[in-house]
């Protein structure tokens, strides 16, 4: 059973991404899905980064302050309220400027979603359904937003000679679309369901990956 | 390092003579379909990476310190290269025709590497099959599938539609998928993590004590098979579909939160020395004595 709570393990987040795994932070993570949900996304970008950054060049760092901007204007991340908060927000930076790919775009709002998910609510599951279902749309329907934007570019960059190829990712982007609306439908229905969000998140993170790897087939062609 | 791409020897005229009527007769096969062999010397560990959107991707291990790459490509419309730095070959399918349709683009690559060797390929669709390799590999595919036999080292795939089975594999194995089956068969592993939304997963291997083993899905059936002797704890969440199961379980023996919401089954079976996590949003979650 774990010793330290969410907020003890998101200001030690950083040490944790250093590599830094003390048994109550190990404790932590077991026993709590959203800290490990969390985690887990930035391990996966901390180990794709170095490999995505050899084959692609640099576009311009701007892009990833832009899209932080825009998500503390939406209130998706907040600054200087929160010191974890603050931590994972330079964390992020650094990597994102070591790696500035677009595809990776996809996998940094689907992390600060998660967070966003997870965490906007202090007091967790004890507030009310109300207050939960409000803070959800307000963290998702930008997120959306900006997923939808990025599967219009996606879609019409898609160059793949390949018909079979092509219908399936459209097939497969029709999947992820239902998971995704089965997901919001299962968290509106029950706000609390930390199981529920946990796929959403899921979700939304394969739809960013999923966009990902159509808009390289738009830039490199078959 | 590199050697000299060879061509294959000339047939002998009596096999010509068989030849020439079975193409006459057969004449789907393009006129220009080629096959190129090339050898490249390395040393231990060597890299190998391999580009290919279409066609099947065949690797092999042998007991030399040589790689061999045999490309068979449908027509001229594209080129395989094979190129050599260091101890790494990157083999890579490049389109040279605009006006190429969608079939002329095939090329089936067969690759011969160093049981020690580490793999990269990336194959659209066709299919990528790898045999008897020990070094780590990294495949990713769209609606290709992944076959893997006697693999071992860190093995992750991803699939967005490609099916994926592994057959006496070792080692740690991640693999993801959208809407790909999978399958685990007779597997020795120490760590599994298995992902797919819409896609089936059967698991019908081995839990090693202390491996960890999560497979998880939204839709579709999980199909774990254990043993008597197996031990293992048990997690098997479904949000909304069914867990099935035949395990005789002890409660678990330390303090855990049960969820609220989904049907869900948790215990340990025997001494409880594996982890196995397996969690559906709707599926249904099938834990089975093995046959």
């Amino acid at each position: 059973m774990s010793t330290i709570g969410c907020n003890e393990f998101l200001n030690s987040l950083g040490d944790w991404m250093e590599g830094e795994r003390p048994s109550a932070a190990l404790a932590h993570v077991r026993d709590c899905v959203d800290c490990r949900a969390l985690a887990g996304g930035l391990e996966a970008i901390q180990r794709t980064a170095p490999a995505l950054a050899l084959d692609d060049p640099a576009p311009s760092p701007r892009v990833w302050s832009a899209i932080r901007a825009q998500l503390e204007q939406e209130g998706l991340i907040r600054t200087g309220s929160r010191g974890w908060a603050q931590a994972l927000g330079s964390w992020l930076d650094e990597i994102f400027v070591a790696v500035p790919r677009p595809a990776l775009a996809g996998a940094y709002l689907a992390v600060l979603v998660a967070v966003a998910i997870a965490f906007s609510s202090p007091g967790g599951r004890r507030v009310n359904e109300a207050r939960w279902i409000d803070r959800m749309e307000t963290a998702t329907q930008p997120l959306s937003a900006q997923l939808a934007s990025a599967e219009q570019d996606a879609v019409s960059s898609l160059r793949v000679s390949d018909p079979s190829v092509t219908a399936s990712l459209h097939q497969n982007l029709a999947i992820v679309d239902n998971d995704i609306a089965l997901c919001e439908k299962s968290v509106r229905e029950e706000p609390e369901n930390e199981v529920a969000r946990d796929y959403l998140y899921d979700a939304y993170q394969q739809k960013a990956d999923l966009l990902a790897q159509m808009t390289d087939r738009g830039d490199d062609g078959p | 390092m590199s050697t000299q791409p060879t061509l294959p020897a000339p047939r002998n005229w009596r096999t010509a003579g068989l030849l020439v009527p079975g193409l006459l007769l057969f004449s789907v096969v393009p006129a220009s379909a080629d096959r190129l062999a090339q050898h490249f010397k390395v040393e231990a560990h060597p890299v190998v990476t391999v580009h290919n959107p279409n066609g099947l991707v065949t690797v092999r291990a042998w007991t030399k310190s040589e790689v061999m790459v045999v490309s068979n490509r449908a027509t001229d419309h594209v080129v395989v290269d094979a190129e050599q730095t260091g101890n790494r070959i990157d083999v890579l399918t490049r389109l040279v025709s605009e006006t190429a349709a969608p079939e002329d683009l095939r090329a089936d690559i067969e690759i011969s590497v160093p049981e020690d060797a580490e793999l990269q390929i990336h194959d659209d669709s066709g299919g990528v099959n790898v045999s008897n390799v020990l070094g780590d590999m990294n495949v990713e595919t769209i609606a290709a599938g992944v076959d893997l036999e006697d693999a071992a080292g860190y093995l992750t795939v991803k699939t967005v539609g490609g099916a994926f089975q592994c057959v006496r594999c070792a080692g740690r194995i991640e693999v993801s998928s959208i809407s790909g089956n999978f399958r685990f068969i007779d597997v020795r592993s120490y760590y599994v993590r298995a992902q797919t939304s819409t896609g089936n997963i059967l698991y019908n291997g081995e839990f090693l004590p202390n491996g960890t083993y999560r497979l998880k899905n939204y839709s579709g059936v999980i199909e774990v098979r254990f043993s008597p002797s197996d031990s293992f704890d048990l997690s098997a969440t479904s949000l909304k579909g069914k867990v099935n199961n035949q395990a005789k379980l002890d409660p678990p023996s330390h303090h855990r939160f049960l969820p609220r919401f989904g049907n869900a089954l948790f215990g340990s079976f025997n001494s409880g020395r594996a982890s196995v996590e397996l969690n559906s949003f709707n599926g249904t979650i099938n834990i089975l004595k093995r046959d």
